[in-house]
């Protein structure tokens, strides 16, 4: 920093400096974080959807609303293009093992045929295949809607589930409605899971598997008088061919079939899905950047304040050069060049302190931040986005500095 | 005053009024007429407070005359934008100050380069320039060297270098020995003498020093804002 003189002391100048730097860092880490995290997170959703094993979602409001579902999904099955229709129950149940330990868990109630294909890539890893539940197509136990058929009573678990309560496939467990376990069915284990990992969404840690109508029964929405919903469901996921999968508009078309069939549910492709959480991500981006602004606004306004402090302090050196002749422009450059300097030296501080705590929420904060910091993308067009204006704003910043410098009474300056 | 050539400056009944700590109006400078030839060497003598430093500003384009006008070549200034007063400070006036003003984060070759480096001298030409004229003025080989590792005799010929720096047409100098010992006095007013006698160049001394005041052919006096007496001599 040459362009003025030692005015004042110079412990106090640098003192300044580092502050004026610190201060444009702490705000630019600020958005790094937040960008980096939200964007990763968002991009780490993305990539789920995309990697989906089903394209199409039927899913209805209300609890466990789709009703019928054994025949929605056979109509929906029977459409061109489709190749699988998974309906889905998700409910909290509790199970006791074989030791007599009663937990929670996630119950999901499958047709095994139809949830297999529904898997991505990354879940199709994490289940045996074929699915060892007996009665793949659940229409044995359904039995055309009459739940009379004879139940094979198999479940798989979870991994994490399995493992913490020392439960082993050929083991007996006991699946209830509710803690009151008189109402439980002793079910076979015969396989056991992965979890995929989840930022966004419950991770279901302990889980198990079982068909549909097992489900159904156990938790009175197969039907009957006490039933609010028959033959329930939360979603169908519909899988379609490869060909129409990559195309927006075929999908589009298949989308609208399904929808012709199920008028009253919600009828989703998850490429909707996708542009939708891209426009989230995007708004979230924007609201972030707002966020930051205020840190980045206080950050400026310091440097401001600091430049105008360094004119202040360097009015002879000012005068001097003024008296020589220096053209105005010369000195108004100098001014912005330190102030350039000064903020891209902070925002380059933002930049590596935003990335030093987010690698330190990933390793040492609470498992869900960790999660999520770990999920974290730098995109290397933001940052110099971020960067450029951050550098940009200190010209403004500069401006006021500027504005005294020139504004400067040569004659009282050199007194 | 100088005879039939054409003045380099010229002030007519320029004024400068300043209004005072209690908002009164204190008359610095009253309707002032003066002409300086080229080559001229100009002492300007009067106490604290007649105004010398006032005149000095005007003709240097550092303050504007309140009345009256101020002409360079001819041209009034007070027509001049800030920018064309600042190129014509940075062309046509080299300033001597008393307490030097060089800027104490260059060194001394950087503070006589400043002003060609201001009028896009090239590099190799300025620093070939400012270490011509830095032997010129006794300081071979302390080009390096920083104001504060400079005596007070060195530096005021570091501000002597800078100010002929970019062959100004008039050098202007504010109490150029105020803060020198004798020795230093003479060896700077040699100087000064010397460069302006080899350079055609009209110099304008502030001084209180009469050994300062005797080396001019033409003297000024002051008093009050005006200029009381104005006497060529040998």
């Amino acid at each position: 920093m040459r362009r003025f003189g030692r005015g004042g002391s110079l412990r106090h100048t640098r003192l300044q400096l580092v502050l004026a730097v610190a201060a444009i860092g702490a705000a630019v880490a600020l958005p790094v974080v937040l960008i980096s995290v939200g964007g990763g997170v968002a991009a780490h959703e993305l990539a789920n959807l995309e990697n989906a094993g089903y394209q199409i979602v039927v899913s209805a409001s209300g609890l466990h609303g789709i009703s019928g579902a054994h025949a929605l999904s056979d109509r929906i099955l029977a459409l061109p293009s489709v190749t699988a229709a998974s309906p889905v129950l998700s409910i909290a149940i509790d199970a006791v093992s074989p030791h007599g330990k009663l937990s929670p868990v996630l119950a999901e109630g499958v047709v095994p045929t139809e949830f297999t294909p529904t898997l991505g890539p990354t879940e199709n890893g994490l289940f045996p295949q074929p699915l060892p539940l007996g009665d793949p197509t659940d229409t044995v136990h359904y039995a055309n809607g009459t739940y009379r058929g004879p139940a094979t009573y198999d479940v798989l678990l979870s991994t994490p589930y399995a493992d913490a309560y020392g439960i082993t496939v050929g083991d007996r467990i006991l699946l209830s409605p509710s803690t009151n376990t008189s109402l439980g069915t002793e079910y076979n284990v015969t396989g056991v899971f992965g979890v995929p990992p989840t930022v966004l969404g419950p991770t279901g840690a302990f889980a198990v598997l079982l068909p549909l109508s097992d489900l159904q029964v156990m938790t009175g929405f197969a039907g009957g008088p006490s039933a609010t919903v028959t033959d329930a469901a939360d979603t169908v996921q519909v899988a379609v061919t490869g060909s129409v999968a990559d195309n927006p508009a075929a999908l589009g078309a298949v989308r609208a079939e399904v929808q012709g069939i199920v008028p009253y549910y919600s009828v989703t492709s998850l490429n909707q899905e996708a542009q939708q959480l891209q426009s989230a991500s995007g708004v979230l981006t924007g609201f972030y950047l707002a966020l930051s602004s205020v840190g980045l606004t206080v950050g400026l306004l310091f440097l401001a304040l600091v430049l105008l402090r360094r004119v202040e302090s360097n009015r002879r050196s000012i005068g001097i050069r003024r008296a020589l002749g220096i053209p105005g422009r010369t000195i108004a450059v100098g001014i912005a060049a330190e102030g350039l300097g000064l903020a891209v030296a902070g925002a380059l501080a933002g930049l590596v302190g935003g990335f030093v705590l987010v690698e330190s929420l990933a390793r040492w904060a609470s498992a869900a931040v960790q999660e999520a910091a770990a999920l974290a993308v730098f995109d290397p067009i933001i940052l110099a986005e971020l960067v450029a204006g951050v550098a940009g704003l200190s010209l403004l910043a500069s401006a006021l500095a500027t504005r005294s410098a020139l504004r400067l009474d040569i004659t009282e300056a050199l007194r | 005053m100088s005879g039939g050539t054409s003045p380099v400056v010229e002030l007519l009944r320029a004024s400068r009024t300043y209004l005072g700590g209690s908002a009164e109006e204190v008359r610095a400078l009253r309707d002032i007429d003066l002409r300086l030839a080229p080559g001229e060497f100009v002492s300007v003598e009067g106490p604290s407070g007649c105004g010398k430093t006032t005149l000095l500003n005007l003709i240097g384009l550092l303050d504007s005359p309140t009345s009256g006008d101020v002409r360079w070549d001819g041209r009034p200034v007070g027509t001049l934008s800030d920018r064309e007063r600042a190129r014509l400070r940075l062309t046509g006036v080299g300033f001597i100050f008393q307490r030097f003003y060089l800027l104490p984060t260059l060194t001394a070759r950087e503070n006589v380069e400043l002003p060609m480096r201001a009028l896009g001298v090239d590099r190799a030409e300025r620093t070939r320039r400012a270490s011509a004229l830095l032997a010129e003025v006794g300081l071979s080989g302390r080009e390096r060297a920083f104001p504060h590792q400079l005596s007070g005799g060195e530096e005021q010929r570091v501000a002597v270098a800078r100010a002929l720096s970019n062959r100004p047409g008039v050098l202007l100098a504010d109490e150029p020995t105020g803060e020198l010992d004798s020795g230093n006095t003479r060896a700077i007013l040699d100087l000064i003498e010397r460069v302006r006698a080899t350079r055609n160049a009209t110099l304008l001394v502030v001084t209180h020093n009469p050994e300062v005041a005797a080396r001019a052919r033409r003297h000024l006096t002051m008093r009050d804002g005006g200029i009381v007496s104005d006497v060529v001599g040998a």
